[in-house]
């Protein structure tokens, strides 16, 4: 497998960041993941966190290198997070319960499927088409299939509210779609509300299907900050773009899971829900790979004596 | 907004063992100095301190990032691993060598081996300003380049390209190697002041392709680097840059002039690593070195008269041109 993957997360007028994202992958499969920890109940980033990393650990945990079932596993994972989230509310002795959205993408065998709940988006684009994403589980959203249907919807709702999301006493809705079998060249975007609530889809799959994904992301969270101005909520975006596995490997950052020995994992999701910033590099990383160079350098320097 | 550049460390400052001695290098990525280790052997310690995210104040020691700036700058050093990464898993004379990586200021360090020497640009300026009709011998240029081409066979086996092959990344030490320097990855991420991340390329080195950033770049898209570098010491400046040529190709007009001074084998060679279309380059440093080193006597075709009145009249027109446009002091595009 190869991809090329960015990501970013800012924060925008809000007092926290409460996104959370990450990817991890083995040799044979993948996992891009975001979660929208929700405002209006408490710790939400304690939430989005806690969805994150019980999605990895079990996705390191089942796939070897390849998840036996995409679609079960995602169904498990996404209750697995859901109960951690209820579980930590209880061990804490919280009169209210933190509560994320999710949304997550499996690649493996050439194809994508993944799972949302609540209103952190899928985009798929392909040479330039929006070629799917996910509907909101908001009743904003819904009610426009809805009226479609012609169905008649009470008056009085906030349309904006959502019906579901993971740690919610009452059991999370989400949705599986896929497998979509992946072309060369094929983007896709996870990304928060923060980002499509100030961009179009049209905006959206214009930058996505233009430029690689290291020049997209960061220029959409830029429009998407911009563009909500002072008040903006944080805008949190990751995007891989599907390459071909063949093709010539270049110093510029695009991830190839060949050299994934068997049995490895790779995973951007920090363990601990404490770490305040969600940074693409921590100490304890940094560290890791002046220790993997050094260690390179000893070998190569053995290798010429 | 400061546009100020981080100060260097000072002379004598000990990092990670080192000490070091001044300054030798500063760009967008950070700083090279020559420093010493304890038994006084010289060393090249790059510093990553990008200009346009970090400050540091002259005298101190540890680099600040403003906040807005930290995802960025981290996502720098990311870049800076993967220098770091390729360089180490390569031991080539040919390629510059890491020795050591480090962390301390709250930055990170790549120890390499200190050359001693000039880089090949230096060298064609110097050259081409004693007005010869040559500015380097065609046995120098195949000698040189056959040094560059083991090196960057090496990088290409470990599925690596370089992408910013151009003389001034080719060093040439006192003691006549050639060695391929500046993996700069890092500086590639952090070439543009501002927002965000922008793909860096030298215009008249970089092939068609690195401006298109598709999936198309490849082993030829050093190559015609290579063949760049080739042209540069033939005639003593670059090659247009690829889009230019897109436009209108004036490489085989400029090649035609060195006719009679560099075998027409060198020429084609030349000719062949700058096709527009990757496709029609050599595919690989095997096949670009095989021709390179091909033993036999070389034919030399002198231009026919024809050819010459007409490169004669080009040249005319152009330099009639050119004085036409300072007479009147025009700063038209040059067509």
């Amino acid at each position: 497998m190869k991809f090329s993957v960015f990501q970013v997360s800012r924060k925008g007028g809000r007092e926290k960041n409460e996104d959370r994202m990450g990817y991890c992958y083995t040799r044979q499969s993948g996992i891009f993941m975001l979660a929208d920890g929700m405002g209006g109940h408490p710790q939400g980033e304690v939430a989005a966190q806690l969805a994150l990393q019980v999605v990895s650990a079990m996705f390191q945990k089942e796939a070897t290198p390849e998840l036996a079932d995409v679609d079960a596993f995602l169904s498990s994972a996404v209750m697995a997070a859901h109960r951690q989230i209820l579980r930590y509310s209880i061990e804490k002795g919280m009169l209210d319960t933190p509560r994320t959205t999710f949304v997550a993408a499996v690649v493996q065998a050439g194809a994508v499927t993944w799972l949302h709940c609540g209103d952190s988006r899928l985009y798929v684009v392909r040479q330039g088409e929006l070629l799917a994403r996910t509907r909101d589980h908001s009743f904003l959203e819904q009610s426009k299939t809805a009226t479609a249907a012609g169905m008649k919807l009470p008056e009085r709702i906030n349309r904006n509210v959502l019906f579901t999301c993971l740690g919610s006493p009452t059991k999370p809705v989400f949705d599986v779609a896929g497998p979509v079998a992946l072309l060369q060249g094929d983007r896709l975007m996870l990304c928060s509300d923060g980002l499509w609530g100030s961009l179009t889809d049209e905006d959206i799959t214009y930058h996505l299907g233009h430029k690689p994904v290291s020049d997209a992301v960061p220029d959409l969270v830029e429009k998407a900050l911009i563009k909500a101005g002072d008040t903006s909520d944080n805008v949190t975006c990751i995007a891989f773009e599907w390459e071909t596995p063949d093709g010539f490997e270049s110093t510029r950052g695009s991830i190839s899971t060949d050299t994934v020995i068997d049995g490895v994992f790779a995973s951007t999701v920090q363990a601990g829900w404490l770490d305040s910033e969600l940074d693409d590099l921590n100490d304890a990383e940094i560290e890791r790979s002046i220790a993997e160079i050094n260690e390179a350098i000893r070998r190569s320097a053995a290798k010429k004596e | 907004m400061s546009k100020v550049k981080p100060a260097p460390l000072p002379p004598d400052t000990k990092i990670g063992g080192y000490r070091v001695v001044r300054k030798v290098a500063a760009g967008g990525f950070g700083v090279v100095y020559l420093a010493v280790d304890a038994e006084g052997q010289k060393f090249a310690v790059k510093e990553y301190l990008p200009s346009s995210l970090a400050t540091r104040a002259p005298g101190e020691l540890l680099p600040q990032v403003q906040p807005e700036k930290l995802s960025l700058y981290r996502l720098g050093l990311k870049s800076f691993f993967e220098e770091g990464r390729s360089l180490a898993q390569i031991s080539h004379p040919s390629v510059v060598s890491v020795m050591n990586f480090f962390r301390e200021n709250e930055t990170v360090y790549m120890v390499m081996n200190y050359l001693e020497g000039a880089s090949l640009q230096d060298f064609i300026i110097t050259a081409r300003d004693q007005k010869q009709a040559k500015v380097f011998r065609e046995s120098t240029i195949r000698s040189l380049f056959d040094e560059i081409l083991r090196g960057l066979r090496i990088v290409h086996q470990h599925k690596m390209l370089h992408l910013d092959i151009k003389p001034a990344n080719i060093f040439i030490t006192d003691d006549n190697k050639s060695v391929l320097i500046d993996f700069g990855a890092a500086r590639e991420v952090l070439s543009k002041e501002g927002n965000f991340i922008r793909p860096m390329y030298t215009p008249g080195f970089a092939a068609p392709e690195m401006y298109r950033r598709d999936a198309s770049m490849g082993p030829w898209t050093d190559i015609y680097a290579i063949g760049a570098c080739l042209y540069a010491c033939m005639q003593g400046y670059p090659p247009n840059e690829a889009p230019q040529r897109l436009e209108k190709d004036r490489i085989t007009t400029a090649l035609a002039r060195l006719r009679g001074v560099y075998s027409d084998n060198l020429i084609e060679v030349v000719e062949w690593c700058m096709s527009l279309d990757p496709l029609s380059r050599p595919q690989s440093v095997f096949t670009l070195q095989k021709e390179l080193s091909r033993e036999g006597e070389r034919r030399y075709t002198k231009l026919s008269v024809s050819e010459k009145v007409r490169l004669q009249f080009d040249t005319m027109v152009s330099d009639t041109k050119k004085s036409a446009q300072k007479a009147t002091g025009a700063m038209g595009k040059q067509k």
